[in-house]
Protein backbone atom coordinates (compact mmCIF):
# COMPACT_ATOMS: atom_id res chain seq x y z
CA UNK A 1 0.00 0.00 0.00
CA UNK A 2 2.81 2.26 0.46
CA UNK A 3 4.19 1.13 -2.63
CA UNK A 4 1.08 2.85 -4.57
CA UNK A 5 0.85 5.68 -2.13
CA UNK A 6 4.44 6.65 -3.12
CA UNK A 7 4.02 5.97 -6.96
CA UNK A 8 0.10 8.28 -6.74
CA UNK A 9 2.53 10.76 -4.98
CA UNK A 10 5.43 10.85 -7.64
CA UNK A 11 2.77 10.74 -10.82
CA UNK A 12 0.64 13.58 -8.98
CA UNK A 13 4.08 15.77 -8.83
CA UNK A 14 5.01 15.41 -12.65
CA UNK A 15 1.64 16.17 -13.63
CA UNK A 16 2.04 19.49 -11.40
CA UNK A 17 5.44 20.10 -12.92
CA UNK A 18 4.32 19.50 -16.35
CA UNK A 19 1.14 21.47 -15.66
CA UNK A 20 3.51 24.49 -14.66
CA UNK A 21 4.83 24.67 -18.26
CA UNK A 22 2.21 27.28 -19.41
CA UNK A 23 1.96 27.79 -22.87
CA UNK A 24 2.51 30.94 -24.56
CA UNK A 25 -0.02 33.17 -26.02
CA UNK A 26 0.98 35.68 -28.23
CA UNK A 27 -1.50 38.41 -28.02
CA UNK A 28 -2.70 39.31 -31.34
CA UNK A 29 -6.11 41.69 -32.32
CA UNK A 30 -9.26 38.68 -34.15
CA UNK A 31 -12.53 39.61 -35.48
CA UNK A 32 -15.00 38.09 -37.51
CA UNK A 33 -17.91 39.42 -38.85
CA UNK A 34 -21.10 37.77 -40.39
CA UNK A 35 -24.68 39.06 -42.05
CA UNK A 36 -27.41 38.64 -39.54
CA UNK A 37 -29.66 39.62 -41.81
CA UNK A 38 -30.34 41.13 -45.29
CA UNK A 39 -29.63 44.58 -43.43
CA UNK A 40 -27.22 43.97 -39.99
CA UNK A 41 -24.01 42.77 -39.70
CA UNK A 42 -22.45 41.78 -36.52
CA UNK A 43 -18.57 41.45 -36.21
CA UNK A 44 -17.47 40.01 -33.03
CA UNK A 45 -13.76 40.97 -32.28
CA UNK A 46 -10.73 39.30 -29.43
CA UNK A 47 -7.66 38.46 -28.79
CA UNK A 48 -5.90 35.47 -30.24
CA UNK A 49 -5.10 34.37 -26.18
CA UNK A 50 -8.95 33.99 -26.16
CA UNK A 51 -9.95 37.40 -24.06
CA UNK A 52 -12.80 39.78 -25.18
CA UNK A 53 -12.07 42.98 -26.32
CA UNK A 54 -14.88 45.35 -25.17
CA UNK A 55 -14.04 48.70 -25.69
CA UNK A 56 -12.02 48.27 -28.68
CA UNK A 57 -12.88 50.89 -31.68
CA UNK A 58 -14.66 49.71 -34.70
CA UNK A 59 -15.04 51.43 -37.83
CA UNK A 60 -17.06 51.06 -41.21
CA UNK A 61 -14.93 52.74 -43.64
CA UNK A 62 -15.38 53.18 -47.45
CA UNK A 63 -13.11 52.62 -50.15
CA UNK A 64 -12.84 56.34 -50.56
CA UNK A 65 -11.47 56.46 -46.47
CA UNK A 66 -14.95 57.87 -45.40
CA UNK A 67 -15.50 56.86 -41.96
CA UNK A 68 -19.30 55.43 -42.42
CA UNK A 69 -19.92 54.64 -39.01
CA UNK A 70 -17.62 54.38 -35.85
CA UNK A 71 -19.07 52.42 -32.77
CA UNK A 72 -16.74 50.64 -30.41
CA UNK A 73 -16.87 46.41 -29.05
CA UNK A 74 -19.73 46.20 -26.47
CA UNK A 75 -19.46 43.94 -23.05
CA UNK A 76 -19.60 41.25 -25.13
CA UNK A 77 -17.34 41.71 -27.61
CA UNK A 78 -19.87 42.11 -30.33
CA UNK A 79 -20.71 45.15 -32.90
CA UNK A 80 -23.80 45.66 -34.91
CA UNK A 81 -24.42 47.84 -37.81
CA UNK A 82 -26.59 48.86 -40.77
CA UNK A 83 -25.08 47.37 -43.82
CA UNK A 84 -23.78 50.61 -45.93
CA UNK A 85 -24.27 51.15 -49.87
CA UNK A 86 -21.20 50.54 -51.60
CA UNK A 87 -18.03 48.94 -51.38
CA UNK A 88 -16.57 48.99 -47.24
CA UNK A 89 -14.38 47.41 -45.09
CA UNK A 90 -14.34 47.37 -41.19
CA UNK A 91 -11.52 48.18 -38.99
CA UNK A 92 -10.60 46.83 -35.35
CA UNK A 93 -8.67 49.16 -33.89
CA UNK A 94 -6.76 48.15 -30.85
CA UNK A 95 -3.79 50.51 -31.54
CA UNK A 96 -1.35 51.42 -33.88
CA UNK A 97 0.11 47.89 -35.35
CA UNK A 98 -2.84 46.14 -33.49
CA UNK A 99 -5.60 46.34 -36.27
CA UNK A 100 -7.90 43.59 -38.16
CA UNK A 101 -9.32 44.51 -41.61
CA UNK A 102 -12.12 42.86 -43.11
CA UNK A 103 -13.53 43.24 -46.73
CA UNK A 104 -16.90 43.57 -47.19
CA UNK A 105 -16.20 40.67 -49.93
CA UNK A 106 -15.34 38.60 -46.61
CA UNK A 107 -18.30 39.07 -44.91
CA UNK A 108 -21.17 36.40 -45.74
CA UNK B 1 5.94 -21.11 5.78
CA UNK B 2 9.64 -18.83 6.54
CA UNK B 3 9.84 -18.31 2.66
CA UNK B 4 6.18 -16.91 2.85
CA UNK B 5 8.06 -13.90 4.67
CA UNK B 6 10.74 -13.43 2.36
CA UNK B 7 9.95 -11.19 -0.56
CA UNK B 8 10.63 -13.18 -3.49
CA UNK B 9 13.04 -12.17 -6.41
CA UNK B 10 11.01 -10.50 -9.32
CA UNK B 11 10.85 -13.19 -12.09
CA UNK B 12 9.62 -12.81 -15.67
CA UNK B 13 7.93 -9.27 -16.52
CA UNK B 14 9.16 -7.47 -13.30
CA UNK B 15 12.66 -8.60 -13.46
CA UNK B 16 12.91 -7.04 -17.21
CA UNK B 17 10.97 -3.75 -16.02
CA UNK B 18 13.57 -3.60 -13.24
CA UNK B 19 16.00 -3.96 -15.08
CA UNK B 20 15.30 -1.69 -18.28
CA UNK B 21 13.73 1.24 -16.00
CA UNK B 22 17.40 1.52 -15.07
CA UNK B 23 17.89 2.22 -18.61
CA UNK B 24 15.12 4.26 -19.30
CA UNK B 25 15.88 6.87 -16.74
CA UNK B 26 19.62 7.28 -18.46
CA UNK B 27 18.19 7.68 -21.47
CA UNK B 28 16.25 10.31 -20.27
CA UNK B 29 19.35 12.40 -18.98
CA UNK B 30 20.45 11.90 -22.38
CA UNK B 31 17.85 12.85 -24.41
CA UNK B 32 17.92 16.45 -23.82
CA UNK B 33 21.82 16.77 -24.98
CA UNK B 34 19.98 16.44 -28.78
CA UNK B 35 18.84 19.65 -28.54
CA UNK B 36 21.73 21.60 -27.25
CA UNK B 37 22.77 22.40 -31.00
CA UNK B 38 19.19 23.83 -31.59
CA UNK B 39 19.95 26.08 -27.96
CA UNK B 40 23.14 27.09 -28.97
CA UNK B 41 21.87 28.11 -32.32
CA UNK B 42 18.38 30.25 -30.73
CA UNK B 43 21.00 31.43 -28.32
CA UNK B 44 23.27 32.71 -31.12
CA UNK B 45 20.12 34.35 -33.14
CA UNK B 46 18.41 36.17 -30.41
CA UNK B 47 22.23 37.69 -29.36
CA UNK B 48 22.61 38.77 -33.23
CA UNK B 49 25.87 36.87 -33.81
CA UNK B 50 23.81 34.92 -36.67
CA UNK B 51 22.77 38.51 -37.90
CA UNK B 52 19.38 40.08 -38.56
CA UNK B 53 17.68 37.02 -38.76
CA UNK B 54 17.77 33.26 -40.53
CA UNK B 55 17.73 34.29 -43.82
CA UNK B 56 18.48 38.32 -44.81
CA UNK B 57 16.20 39.67 -47.41
CA UNK B 58 18.69 42.63 -48.44
CA UNK B 59 18.72 46.25 -48.48
CA UNK B 60 15.61 47.90 -49.37
CA UNK B 61 14.78 51.70 -49.95
CA UNK B 62 12.39 52.88 -48.03
CA UNK B 63 11.75 57.00 -49.62
CA UNK B 64 15.31 58.76 -48.52
CA UNK B 65 15.68 55.60 -45.86
CA UNK B 66 17.73 52.66 -46.39
CA UNK B 67 16.88 49.82 -44.35
CA UNK B 68 17.56 45.66 -44.07
CA UNK B 69 15.08 42.98 -43.29
CA UNK B 70 15.46 39.83 -42.91
CA UNK B 71 13.26 36.26 -42.11
CA UNK B 72 13.95 36.08 -38.43
CA UNK B 73 13.55 32.20 -38.83
CA UNK B 74 13.32 30.29 -41.88
CA UNK B 75 10.08 28.46 -41.51
CA UNK B 76 6.43 28.53 -42.57
CA UNK B 77 4.11 31.11 -40.96
CA UNK B 78 2.97 29.71 -37.49
CA UNK B 79 -0.52 29.06 -36.60
CA UNK B 80 -1.65 31.75 -33.87
CA UNK B 81 -5.53 30.34 -33.24
CA UNK B 82 -8.58 32.82 -34.43
CA UNK B 83 -5.41 35.01 -35.23
CA UNK B 84 -5.01 33.08 -38.42
CA UNK B 85 -0.79 32.66 -39.41
CA UNK B 86 1.91 34.64 -38.64
CA UNK B 87 5.61 35.49 -39.79
CA UNK B 88 7.89 37.34 -38.19
CA UNK B 89 10.08 39.67 -40.03
CA UNK B 90 12.78 41.54 -38.77
CA UNK B 91 13.78 45.60 -40.09
CA UNK B 92 17.49 47.17 -39.11
CA UNK B 93 17.39 50.71 -39.74
CA UNK B 94 20.27 52.74 -40.96
CA UNK B 95 22.12 54.16 -38.80
CA UNK B 96 21.34 57.94 -40.03
CA UNK B 97 17.60 56.76 -39.88
CA UNK B 98 17.30 56.38 -36.45
CA UNK B 99 17.13 59.52 -35.62
CA UNK B 100 14.26 60.26 -38.44
CA UNK B 101 11.96 57.04 -38.04
CA UNK B 102 9.05 57.21 -35.89
CA UNK B 103 7.46 53.75 -36.87
CA UNK B 104 7.89 50.69 -39.18
CA UNK B 105 5.10 49.01 -40.50
CA UNK B 106 4.88 45.43 -42.38
CA UNK B 107 1.47 43.87 -43.78
CA UNK B 108 0.93 41.81 -47.06
CA UNK B 109 -0.81 43.68 -49.85
CA UNK B 110 -0.86 47.05 -50.12
CA UNK B 111 -2.51 49.43 -47.35
CA UNK B 112 -5.42 51.44 -47.38
CA UNK B 113 -4.40 53.87 -45.30
CA UNK B 114 -1.77 54.57 -42.14
CA UNK B 115 -4.24 52.91 -39.85
CA UNK B 116 -3.91 50.07 -41.76
CA UNK B 117 -0.65 49.67 -42.43
CA UNK B 118 -0.17 46.63 -40.89
CA UNK B 119 2.20 45.22 -38.28
CA UNK B 120 4.03 47.82 -35.94
CA UNK B 121 7.99 46.92 -35.90
CA UNK B 122 9.03 46.83 -32.08
CA UNK B 123 12.43 46.51 -30.19
CA UNK B 124 15.80 48.66 -31.25
CA UNK B 125 16.37 50.25 -33.92
CA UNK B 126 19.13 48.00 -35.04
CA UNK B 127 16.43 45.04 -35.05
CA UNK B 128 13.08 45.74 -35.04
CA UNK B 129 10.54 42.92 -35.07
CA UNK B 130 6.93 42.49 -36.29
CA UNK B 131 4.74 39.56 -36.70
CA UNK B 132 2.80 39.89 -39.88
CA UNK B 133 -0.51 37.72 -40.35
CA UNK B 134 -0.54 35.75 -43.63
CA UNK B 135 -3.81 35.83 -45.38
CA UNK B 136 -4.17 32.18 -46.90
CA UNK B 137 -6.13 33.61 -49.89
CA UNK B 138 -2.69 35.44 -51.02
CA UNK B 139 -1.64 34.87 -54.09
CA UNK B 140 1.65 33.87 -55.73
CA UNK B 141 1.87 37.33 -56.91
CA UNK B 142 1.58 38.54 -53.03
CA UNK B 143 3.67 41.61 -52.08
CA UNK B 144 5.36 42.56 -48.51
CA UNK B 145 4.78 46.31 -47.74
CA UNK B 146 6.69 48.55 -45.84
CA UNK B 147 5.42 51.59 -44.46
CA UNK B 148 8.24 53.48 -42.43
CA UNK B 149 6.45 56.92 -40.54
CA UNK B 150 8.78 59.57 -39.70
CA UNK B 151 9.01 61.89 -37.26
CA UNK B 152 8.14 64.70 -38.99
CA UNK B 153 4.78 63.34 -40.83
CA UNK B 154 6.65 61.76 -43.84
CA UNK B 155 5.16 58.30 -45.16
CA UNK B 156 7.35 56.31 -47.10
CA UNK B 157 6.08 52.87 -48.41
CA UNK B 158 8.43 50.05 -50.50
CA UNK B 159 6.78 46.99 -51.72
CA UNK B 160 9.04 43.25 -51.97
CA UNK B 161 7.43 40.06 -53.45
CA UNK B 162 6.87 37.85 -50.80
CA UNK B 163 8.39 35.38 -52.79
CA UNK B 164 11.13 37.14 -52.27
CA UNK B 165 11.11 38.00 -49.08
CA UNK B 166 10.42 34.59 -47.83
CA UNK B 167 10.38 31.60 -49.76
CA UNK B 168 9.02 29.55 -47.34
CA UNK B 169 6.15 31.14 -47.00
CA UNK B 170 5.36 31.55 -50.77
CA UNK B 171 5.56 27.50 -50.70
CA UNK B 172 3.71 27.31 -47.83
CA UNK B 173 1.00 29.57 -49.29
CA UNK B 174 1.13 27.06 -52.49
CA UNK B 175 0.32 24.37 -50.69
CA UNK B 176 -2.99 26.15 -49.14
CA UNK B 177 -4.60 27.22 -52.16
Amino acid sequence: MRKTGRTILRLSAALVLLGAAVPVHAHHPTARCQQQDAQTIVCRGGFSDGGGAAGVVMDVISYDEKILISGKLDDKSTFAFKKPQGDFYVLMDAGAGHVVEIDHTEIK
Amino acid sequence: MASKTMAAPPTGLAAKWRRWRFHLSALLLVLPLAYLPRYFDDLALSRGEKGLGQREIGQLAVGPWQVRLAEWRVEPPLPEGEAGHMKTFTLGLCADCISQVKAAYVRVGKPRSLRTAGALFSGSPYRLMASVPIPQRAGADAQLWLTLEGWDGALHQAAIPLAQASPVTQAWLARQN
